[in-house]
């Protein structure tokens, strides 16, 4: 139930035009300048000031922490997950630009794994997680000068009362929102969907395209090209506009 | 007296006073990653805050979680260990491998009111005595048998909790079931 909730509230953000942050990209304080509440920050290392003083770590200095990407943005997004092979290729074009190609763009995907399960559902609760083990099947690529994006990652699988899809994020380079939507993918004898056979689960209780609620207004723009097998591993191309 | 079995959790707060490379690069990171995810929360930009999205726009808790991937990347740097809490010695020894991320405030319009936190949860640790202010713990992995353990003092202090016990009894019972 939470999960169509949120679908339908991505959905409602991606009918409402995206406003830019106007705002935001004026940085209006500097990191030192800001106030600093001062009671957090001073734990455990340097005196806490509080009356009963700690002893100040005397060590070798370290680590020398670098500048890292988050760690969305790569392009295998497998994380050891098992699955059929899929390699998703995505092509974004400027739709107030003639559809030139949009070079810059932060394309962010998600998908289910072979079981039908989300990594993002599995943090949501009070549990401290394994740095490790988060975040799975999710990643997020800048699109190259002919507006494509291409990750590695394996065949999704499915969960009852959606078809197979991938969620697609498409934020501009100053990372606004563009666009939300979903990669639908083609069903019947001969085709992927069909091949991969929901993976343990069978295909007994799928939903198809038609009576998704996401996809049943008209698939068509939505639809992937999906060819492979599940020896040699699938490869799916996908386009879609965006206003830029 | 049977020894305990704790894990400790470090509650390690940055914010706009962050002044250490490490929770700078988090506090920026960060509030980027969360400019970019709040927008799925934040239908025609009606709300500025992360407190107003949580309390007007369903799910927006989820944010917690979804802003965490800007983060994993500097907890791998920390090679598994937790950083500022130091024992009597001023030796930083304990180990973590659990976490998690939280954003405490933050304002799509002003970094400087960006609050973050990640809790770091450590490694088992046996739990001996307390000491004054201190807890005597060795961690279980270390446990040598029948001879000799090497143990660190922890000073109690603030953000630093015991996040799990584990009494003997439950142990007892868990191996008898």
């Amino acid at each position: 139930m939470e999960r169509k909730h949120f679908l339908k509230s991505l959905l409602l953000g991606a009918a409402s035009t995206p406003v830019l942050l106007s705002a935001c990209s004026k940085e209006t304080v500097s990191p030192t300048s800001g106030t600093s509440s001062g009671s957090g920050t001073t734990t455990g290392g340097t005196s806490s000031g509080s009356g009963s003083c700690t002893v100040a770590p005397t060590e070798t200095e370290g680590p020398f922490p670098t500048k890292t990407p988050a760690s969305y943005l790569r392009s295998d997004i497998t994380d050891g997950k098992i699955g059929y092979g899929l390699t998703i290729n995505i092509t974004v074009s400027n739709s107030n630009a003639s559809c030139a190609a949009l070079a810059g763009a932060l394309v962010d995907i998600w998908h289910c794994d072979a079981e039908g399960n989300y990594s993002e559902y599995g943090g949501t609760g009070m549990q401290a997680t394994n740095y490790q083990s988060v975040h799975f099947l999710r990643g997020r690529q800048v699109t190259d000068a002919n507006g494509k994006v291409t990750f590695k990652s394996i065949f999704p699988g499915w969960y009852s009362g959606r078809a197979t899809h991938i969620h697609v994020h498409v934020y501009s380079a100053t990372g606004t929102s563009l666009k939300v939507t979903q990669i639908a993918f083609p069903e019947g004898t001969g085709t992927a969907v069909a091949a991969v056979n929901g993976y343990a689960k069978g295909l007994s209780g799928y939903t198809a395209n038609a009576q998704d609620n996401v996809f049943s207004d008209g698939v068509a723009l939505e639809l992937a090209t999906v060819t492979g097998s599940t020896s040699a591993g699938f490869e799916l191309t996908w386009a879609l506009s965006v206003p830029a | 007296m049977t020894d305990r079995t704790i894990t400790l959790c470090y509650r390690k707060i940055m914010d706009a006073g962050a002044a250490k490379p490490w929770d700078k690069l988090v506090w920026n990171d960060s509030y980027a990653e969360f400019r970019l995810q709040a927008q799925n929360f934040n239908p025609e930009n009606r709300y500025r805050t992360f407190g107003e999205m949580l309390h007007y726009v369903p799910g927006a808790d989820r944010l917690h979680f979804l802003v965490s991937g800007a983060v994993t990347g500097y907890l791998q740097q920390l090679g598994e260990r937790m950083p500022d809490i130091s024992d009597n010695l001023g030796r930083q020894f304990l180990r973590f491998q659990r976490f998690q991320f939280e954003l405490i405030n933050s304002d799509l319009q002003d970094q400087s009111r960006h609050q973050v936190a990640v809790n770091f949860v450590s490694e088992p640790l046996r739990w001996h005595d307390t000491v004054g202010q201190f807890l005597l713990v060795s961690p279980v992995a270390a446990a040598a048998s029948g001879g000799e353990v090497l143990t660190h003092l922890v000073p109690l202090q603030p953000f630093l909790s015991i996040y799990s016990i584990l009494t003997p009894e439950t142990d007892a019972a868990a191996n008898a079931g």
